[in-house]
């Protein structure tokens, strides 16, 4: 028996998992996540992996390999770390075996990646700086409109008549809802209209990767569980004739975590083989 | 005992101080002495010693100094350390330097030759060519026939006869000197967790700045300091870097390797302190044996002119089986003749022998090092999750 954590250290949020793995097949014990405001992320980490540690009854040196994730780099207690790509796909093949195809949709931005059944990534692309398509955008709307963030994917999907904003910019974005806000267009035509458009973008990524031909897509990240989201995903990809299925899980947030433990066993079992085995300090 | 963070901040320090104080407060503390800057990548700094000066690397300006005049000397085309290095004479950060080397790296570095002469006529400034014919009776009688050459410009500065015990003296130092770095390098490759890379580079550069009698006893603090201290392993996959030799990475590109996943075990980062591969014999003919050291003893890498093509690439294949390397890093300053030319076929060797690599280009200033984590952190992930071994 095995016990690896994975700590995905993103820009909107730190998430923590603990996993047991026997024989090969992972159980997970333990998850916590904690919303990156004013504090430390390196702080919130430490924090995120005690919490999980004593939900578990576990301690630090019950574990074999700590890895970390996102921008989870300098935290000292590591074992290892992967690249977020790496621990989304798979995470997304742990909670979705049929996934050939991960949709990570973060605060900061968001990545389209083509993966084969064990996970390794083939190919991806992912938006560019700009704002517009990411989490924090959707958040700083949601913040003007006095909406609660949970509250935005349930008004979406109530939407009768939705208003496309700009999908280029966040600022020309902002100034369109400003507009609409003035005109009198309804808070669940907007936030639509933000899902469209940034589903548009999304979709986009999806078709220059060559993503088709009714394979699955596993969104994740922060995102995942705004139901209004991924509902524009499923319009969307009708419209621009990509032939997939968007899933997401209740996990979803917790995909890059989850990647990091499992390949954190991976990596603990080869070491071991190796006679190479790094100690978690 | 010094500690490893003690060592390094000093370090650290000489390589941030663009007005190279150390090298000033060595100059005026007795009257006479005098400082000979070289450039990339090698020079037999052991002749500018036995002189009695002090070698002096200018390696460019880095990422913090704003190039405003040395960009009017040269097309866009060029790389960065030739800009950067016409901005710290021009700024007058290089006035206290009473001589200039230029080594025979490229082209674009010995037109700069040319252009210090014109700038800065009151300064001795030479082209240190090397050869290109590695027979004893040719190439070896033209590179010593040189040293001779700068040898004899070298005492008009110094003021005094250079003798060959003097410099037979200045072998024996820098022998300890190879050595030593040799050492440094060997204890990481062994253990990397021990001597992160930017320490390492750190301390290696200090050498380019500092007497050489007092590098060599910063290493020795250091690699006492570094083995002394415990620092965790981290689950890292090993590489070794090359195409570094000339216009230096930032800092921070280093750093970012080793944090995307990537411990260095070997690179051609300051590849002046490991040119010559072995002791240079300190019996007979000084000039004589460090010429045959050059021709007989010196890497194959690519600054310097390989002419059996069967040989490109070797000294890469060797250096990843000799350090358990798992892949190579190309990283090469952009418009680098020398290291993107031989790009190709160095990557033809690797590919021969299985050996992963990843290549990108960089300037002594980029400051963006997202895409470079990227590319280094998913070649560490192929690494450590999907190869074979």
């Amino acid at each position: 028996m095995t016990i690896t954590a994975g700590i995905d250290v993103g820009t909107g949020a730190v998430k923590a998992v603990l996993y047991e793995i026997v024989d090969g097949t992972a159980k997970r014990l333990a998850e916590s996540l904690y919303r990156i405001r004013q504090r430390d992320p390196m702080q919130l980490a430490a924090e995120a992996y005690d919490t999980c540690l004593e939900k578990a009854g576990l301690t630090r040196d019950d574990v074999a390999y700590v890895a970390t994730t996102g921008e989870g780099e300098t935290i000292p207690f590591a074992t290892g770390h992967f690249y977020s790509m790496t621990t989304h796909a798979r995470g997304a093949i742990e909670m979705e075996p049929e996934a050939r195809a991960v949709l990570d949709v973060g605060a900061l931005h968001g990545r389209a990646i083509v993966i084969d059944e064990r996970g390794k990534v083939l190919n991806y692309k992912m938006t560019s700086q700009c704002a517009s398509g990411s989490g924090q955008f959707l958040e700083n709307i949601a913040r003007y409109l006095g909406i609660a963030q949970d509250e935005i994917g349930t008004l979406s999907q109530q939407a009768d008549d939705p208003e496309k904003v700009s999908g280029i910019c966040a600022v020309l974005a902002e100034t369109d809802v400003i507009n609409m806000v003035s005109r009198g267009i309804t808070a669940p035509n907007i936030l639509k209209g933000i899902h469209l458009s940034m589903a548009g973008r999304l979709v986009k990524l999806l078709k220059a990767i060559g993503a088709g031909n009714g394979s699955v897509v596993m969104v994740t990240g922060g995102l995942a569980l705004d139901g209004g989201l991924v509902a524009a995903l499923s319009e969307d990809a009708k419209e621009q004739n990509v032939e997939v299925i968007f899933r997401s899980d209740p996990d979803s947030p917790y995909a890059g975590a989850m990647g990091a433990a499992i390949w954190g066993a991976f990596r603990h079992e080869k070491l071991a083989k190796l006679g190479q085995l790094a100690m978690a300090s | 005992m010094a500690a490893t963070k003690d060592i390094v901040a000093r370090c650290e320090a000489l390589f941030e101080d663009l007005n190279f104080e150390s090298a000033r407060a060595w100059k005026a503390a007795e009257d006479g002495r005098k400082v000979i800057g070289y450039l990339p990548v090698y020079v037999p700094r052991e002749i500018i010693h036995a002189g009695g000066m002090l070698p002096l690397g200018v390696l460019g300006g880095g990422d913090r100094l704003e190039v405003i005049h040395g960009d009017a000397y040269y097309q866009s085309y060029i790389c960065r350390i030739p800009r950067s290095t016409v901005e710290l004479g021009v700024t007058k950060r290089l006035d206290f330097v009473d001589g200039m080397l230029f080594p025979s790296t490229c082209d674009v570095i010995r037109n700069l030759s040319g252009m210090w002469k014109l700038m800065f006529p009151e300064v001795y400034t030479r082209y240190v060519d090397v050869p290109q014919n590695f027979d004893d009776e040719l190439g070896g009688a033209f590179f010593r026939q040189e040293m001779e050459e700068l040898k004899e410009g070298l005492e008009g500065v110094a003021g005094r006869k250079i003798t060959d015990d003097a410099i037979r003296e200045s072998i024996a130092v820098y022998n300890e000197n190879r050595r030593l770095v040799r050492e440094l390098y060997a204890f990481r490759a062994k253990q990397p967790w021990k001597t992160p890379s930017a320490e390492v580079y750190l301390v290696v550069r200090a050498g380019m700045v500092l007497p050489i009698e007092e590098h060599n006893q910063l290493i020795r603090d250091y690699l006492a300091a570094a083995d002394a201290e415990d620092r965790p392993m981290r689950d890292n996959c090993r590489i070794v870097l090359t195409g570094t030799f000339c216009e230096q990475p930032p800092l921070n590109l280093i750093k970012s390797l080793e944090l995307a996943g990537c411990y260095v075990v070997d690179d051609d980062l300051l590849l002046i302190t490991r040119w010559l591969l072995d002791d240079v014999p300190t019996e007979g003919d000084p000039l004589g044996n460090l010429a045959r050291a050059f021709l007989h003893n010196s890497e194959s890498t690519s600054a310097k002119y390989v002419d059996d093509e069967a040989e490109k690439g070797r000294y890469l294949v060797r250096a990843v089986k000799e350090t358990g390397a798992e892949g190579v890093i190309f990283a090469a300053p952009s418009f680098c003749d020398p290291a993107l030319l031989d790009r190709p076929m160095l990557q033809n060797e690797l590919k021969a022998n299985n050996i992963p690599y990843i290549a990108f280009k960089y300037a002594e200033n980029s400051g963006q090092m997202q895409p470079i984590r990227e590319q280094a952190g998913t070649f560490a992930d192929s690494i450590k999750l999907w190869s074979a071994a």
